[in-house]
């Protein structure tokens, strides 16, 4: 007993299975079997129609979640086309999910905001303003502050200063400042703001 | 603007760009702007240590797939700087909770079966998987009672043959107490001491890139794996990728500790944090298989 060199060699590196395997695994009733497979189709392009069929309608987090990751990994308009759909589920899991794999997707959401920013169901812009807070994009800012001078949905507003607050500086008062004077109504947003004016720091 | 490489060979900004496009896709390791002077400096030196006289003909020489040329990259752009019971707070946790509950969860010390496993990713010179194993043979009562596995693992194999070798300055070792360095060190000349061959031979060294799903299925049913300060490197998607190929290495129930500023909850949900006296930890969920 004590510290122990593992014993057996060195193991091989499990077999690497072909595609139309992994995409059959993805489907195996074993849920680490389909974690380990989606994972394994990274950087395959052909199946992702079949990954993303797979976003809807998988019911683990864990292998939805792995899903997504090689998904992301794409980072082509067609994939987060597929993605953003979700940003409308019912299921909070799905959605926010979704959000997150999007938002390590700078190369492509972008072309995808236009449709996003006019989304008849304010519910997908308020997850649009989630995606936008943790997109690592030169924009996302000023898209976010699009959104609080533009949105005429007070939630959508509030989200978007949520996400704007980590990086906002002095420069985004007005903007803050306008959107309680559009929104008298609703105390949230203004305390939301209020809270956070002091806090503001920079170049005004 | 151009970075001046010593080589002779200026880096414009369109080289860096997409040497660190290159470096991403290969590695995971992302390299923003605010990193340039160290990117070139290194770069340099691999450009100095080829056959090659400008960042044109490397680079397309690297591109070839010349998987030696990789590796001395990787060596020279990972960072590597780091000493005996660093932040050992968490080594506290490890003892004080973490593998009480492994043992529970594995049916205590007299029912357990095979050895409770631990991992340290990146290991870089070995300090932290020796680190481990001093304070399991110091402090932790069953070690007598119980086999443990020591693995630690890293991108640059350079620092693995350092590991290997387990030999070390005053620098790195100043948190060691003496008595622990008379017990389990051998000096070897020149204020440096070696971890003694009974300590080197029970920790098994790998190489192997945290991102790479294929690589990381060699590694399963960790009970505790120490992958600190490494994330921070990595954009939001490579830290994805490491947080599932973590997940795979760990048992259910298994422990996963990050450096002090790193945060899961940042990268990915399919941890679930554990609050413990010592700081956070983050476990894969026992109900998952």
């Amino acid at each position: 007993m004590g510290l122990v060199r593992k014993q057996a060699p060195e193991p091989e590196a499990p077999q690497v299975l072909d595609t139309d395997e992994l995409v059959r695994r993805l489907d195996d009733p074993d849920p680490e079997l389909r974690r380990e497979a989606a994972l394994e189709l990274t950087g395959i392009p052909a199946a992702v129609p079949e990954l993303l069929a797979r976003v809807g309608l998988e019911t683990e987090p864990r292998v939805r979640d792995a899903v997504l990751t090689t998904l992301a990994a794409h980072d082509s308009e067609a994939v987060a086309a597929g993605l953003a759909v979700h940003l409308a589920s019912d299921e909070a899991g799905l959605r926010t999910a979704v959000a997150e794999a999007l938002a390590t997707m700078p190369g492509s959401v972008p072309a995808l905001l236009p449709s996003l920013l006019a989304a008849p169901d304010h519910d997908v812009r308020v997850m649009t303003a989630m995606v936008l807070a943790d997109l690592p994009h030169p924009e996302a800012k000023s898209w976010l502050v699009r959104m609080i001078a533009e949105d005429p949905h007070p939630n959508v507003v509030t989200a978007a200063i949520d996400a704007l607050l980590p990086a906002a500086s002095a420069e985004h008062r007005p903007v803050l400042e306008a959107a309680v004077l559009r929104f008298p109504d609703d105390p949230f947003l203004a305390f939301t703001v209020r809270a956070a004016l002091p806090r503001l720091t920079g170049t005004a | 603007m151009a970075g001046a490489t010593t080589s002779g060979s200026a880096l414009s900004d369109a080289d860096f760009a997409r040497f660190t496009e290159y470096f991403y896709k290969r590695t995971g390791i992302h390299f923003s702007p605010g990193k340039r002077y160290f990117v070139d400096k290194r770069i340099d030196n691999c450009i100095r240590g080829s056959r090659y006289d400008t960042f044109a003909s490397w680079f397309a020489a690297l591109r070839m797939n010349d998987q030696a040329m990789l590796q001395e990259l990787i060596n020279q752009l990972t960072v590597n700087e780091t000493y005996f019971l660093r932040e050992d707070y968490q080594f506290d946790a490890m003892l004080g909770t973490v593998l009480p509950n492994v043992l529970a969860a594995r049916g205590g010390v007299n029912r357990i079966v095979g050895p409770i496993k631990i991992l340290s990713l990146p290991c870089s010179t070995g300090e932290e998987p020796y680190s481990i194993a001093l304070r399991l043979l110091e402090e932790w009562e069953h070690i007598d009672h119980v086999d443990v596995e020591i693995h630690g693992a890293d991108i640059d194999s350079d620092v693995l043959d350092k590991a290997a070798h387990a030999s070390y300055g005053e620098r790195s070792l100043q948190r060691v107490p003496k008595a622990w360095v008379n017990k389990y060190f051998t000096p070897v000349g020149a204020g440096r001491y070696q971890v003694d061959e009974g300590i080197r031979s029970a920790v098994t060294l790998h190489r192997m890139n945290v991102c790479d799903t294929a690589e990381m299925r060699r590694f399963r049913e960790f009970d505790v794996i120490f992958c600190r300060n490494v994330l921070i490197y990595f954009d939001e998607l490579s830290s994805r990728r490491a947080a599932e190929n973590l997940y795979g290495a760990l048992r259910p129930g298994g422990y996963l500790f990050l450096g002090h500023s790193e945060s899961m909850s940042r990268i990915s949900p399919i941890f679930t944090p554990a609050r413990l006296p010592e700081g956070i930890v983050y476990q894969r969920p026992t109900g998952a298989k």
